[in-house]
């Protein structure tokens, strides 16, 4: 399969570093502001104004969980990671983190484009992928209501099969998915039973 | 007395694209030249040149050995974009600095070169406009198989969808592969606007040939209609074409008889390779005059000076500011169809809204 990536445009694009001053900060401004993007760098502390910037770059050798406010792995922004010491524990570290590309040091005049490309289309399918497991876990969530209204329906006379189908129609008539025409029905069925008492 | 610079040059004088390397070697011997002879200058140029023949593993060795042997810290050279990036390293590693005089595909902004000639907001862009407003939107793209065909065929695809067009084939060639049967024939047979053909030397002198033959056969490419779009072609290689050329557009930012770059006089230069060659030694010369020992400082400090930006170099991107050109060979000649610009190097085509936004195919 070929997925056509669209790119955000990039000039004008506000990247942060959360970096100590060093050469490092220094050429990877150049190369930002070749590309056509505005940048700040902070250290320690990222502020507030930070975390709405359009991608941030990192330093692994000495970045701590307590200068990101949010959990491991959930950046809000596409991060980038600087990896200078390869030493197993900042490795595990950079791991747990979850940056969404990563540059190794010294940084040069290349690799921070493809690497904020790339931190990009990351960060949007990680988005993406947050989503559809949310969805499927409602909808695994919501099985139990599913084998529900089917016995329910198939109460009235048909087939499990049959049942199955009409739960399917009706899904499609009121134009909303199986999950929740399943919830509609048991509901009903459960609204009749205590009129009925 | 002028004080006596070393200067590294560093092109191919044999191999697929001699014609190319020639005439950016002619044009930076001018220059030196002129400087040397120029009693305003305080300064002459020592000329140190190598030539990789056209093998893309020399050129960094040799552009090394340049760096180490003599005392240059500045290299006029490179055509191919494949061959730039690999000499990237070795001016790294021996802190020199490079003036790229030739067309190139953009993306790249190396804090070592100076990228003198057009990108593509320079050329293959405005040659698209120009292409969908006279002909149509729909193309067929050939290329040299390496990075400048891919890349600039990657961009054209993408502006031409946003123009609404579409691509109706895209074939490429292995470098100084002359077997244009192919695509010639798929050509002849999906009946494109235009085509857009970043064919390397001998490729493109065979595909033009071939191309002159369908349109002698088939009504549908006589009159100039589909024609031949280049964004490299310039007036130095009509000679070895000849006729073929005929009605080929191209995109730079010169063509024979217009005011030279540097000077804005008219000189007897042969192609925009040669223009911009001695423009970029010119520059050179410039900042380097009047300041004794800036010929070793790092590139960033010499364009962190006020002449650069005055001289059309853009010290953020180290693109110039060119005058866009569309022109036709006709009756032999490039004849200007329409001049533009000058327009600022925009190498990650970031800087107006108007550009196309890059997309790319990812195949998971």
């Amino acid at each position: 399969m070929i997925r056509r990536l669209n790119i955000p445009d990039l000039g004008g694009a506000h990247a942060a570093i959360l970096h100590r001053p060093h050469a490092t900060v220094v050429a990877l401004t150049r190369q930002l502001e070749a590309i056509g993007l505005n940048v700040s760098s902070y250290w320690p502390d990222l502020p507030v104004a930070a975390r709405s910037s359009d991608y941030l770059f990192l330093d692994v050798d000495t970045a701590y969980n307590e200068q990101f406010p949010w959990p491991p792995g959930r950046a809000p922004v596409p991060t980038i990671a600087l990896v200078g010491s390869e030493a197993p524990g900042r490795i595990e570290w950079l791991m747990n983190f979850g940056a969404d590309a990563q540059i190794l040091k010294p940084v040069g005049t290349s690799g921070v484009y493809s690497a904020l490309l790339i931190a990009r289309a990351t960060f949007d399918s990680r988005a993406e992928m947050a989503d559809s497991i949310a969805s499927l876990r409602t909808r695994l969530g919501q099985r139990q209501t599913v084998v529900r209204a089917v016995a329910l329906l198939a109460s009235r006379g048909k087939s499990e099969d049959a049942a199955y189908d009409q739960l399917r129609a009706m899904a499609m008539a009121w134009q909303i998915s199986f999950e929740d025409a399943a919830e509609r029905i048991v509901a009903n069925a459960r609204h009749q039973e205590s009129e009925h008492g | 007395m002028k004080r006596e610079i070393d200067l590294g040059i560093l092109f191919s004088r044999s191999g697929t694209y001699s014609l190319l390397g020639e005439a950016s070697l002619t044009g930076a011997r001018k220059a030196i030249a002129q400087v040397n002879s120029d009693p305003e200058f305080d300064l002459a140029f020592r000329a140190v040149e190598r030539d990789p023949k056209g093998n893309v593993d020399d050129y960094a060795p040799l552009c090394e050995q340049i760096l180490r042997e003599s005392s240059a810290r500045h290299i006029i050279g490179c055509t191919t974009s494949w061959s730039r990036k690999e000499v990237i390293p070795s001016l790294e590693r021996a802190d020199g600095a490079l003036w790229y005089p030739v067309p190139h595909e953009g993306f790249e902004t190396s804090d070592r070169i100076v990228y003198t000639h057009a990108c593509p907001n320079q050329h293959l862009v405005p040659l698209l406009d120009h292409a969908f407003a006279r002909h149509g939107t729909n193309s067929y793209l050939t290329g040299s198989n390496y990075i400048w065909g891919w890349e600039m065929n990657r961009l054209a695809r993408e502006v031409g969808i946003r123009a609404g067009g579409s691509v109706l084939g895209e074939r490429y060639l292995p470098l100084g592969a002359t077997d244009v049967t192919r695509i010639v024939a798929e050509i002849g047979e999906m009946q494109p606007d235009f085509v857009l053909n970043q064919l390397i030397g001998p490729s493109q002198y065979a595909f033009l040939l071939a191309m002159a033959d369908l349109r002698a056969r088939d009504p549908y490419f006589a009159q100039g209609n589909c024609p031949v779009l280049s964004c490299n072609l310039t007036d130095c290689e009509l000679p070895a074409i000849g006729a073929a050329a005929e009605g080929v557009i191209a995109a730079g930012p010169w063509f024979c008889g217009m005011p030279d770059l540097a000077e804005g006089v008219e000189r007897n230069f042969g192609s925009s390779f040669e223009v911009v060659a001695h423009a970029s030694v010119i520059m050179l010369a410039r900042l380097l005059h009047g300041r004794p020992g800036a010929e070793n400082w790092p590139l960033a400090q010499l364009l962190a000076l006020p002449q650069p930006s005055a001289m059309a170099i853009n010290a953020r991107t180290h693109h110039t500011r060119l005058p866009v050109v569309i022109a036709q060979v006709q009756g032999g000649v490039f004849v200007p169809l329409k001049i533009m610009g000058p327009v600022e190097g925009d190498p990650y085509l970031t800087l107006r809204s108007e550009t196309p936004r890059p997309a790319l195919r990812m195949v998971p």
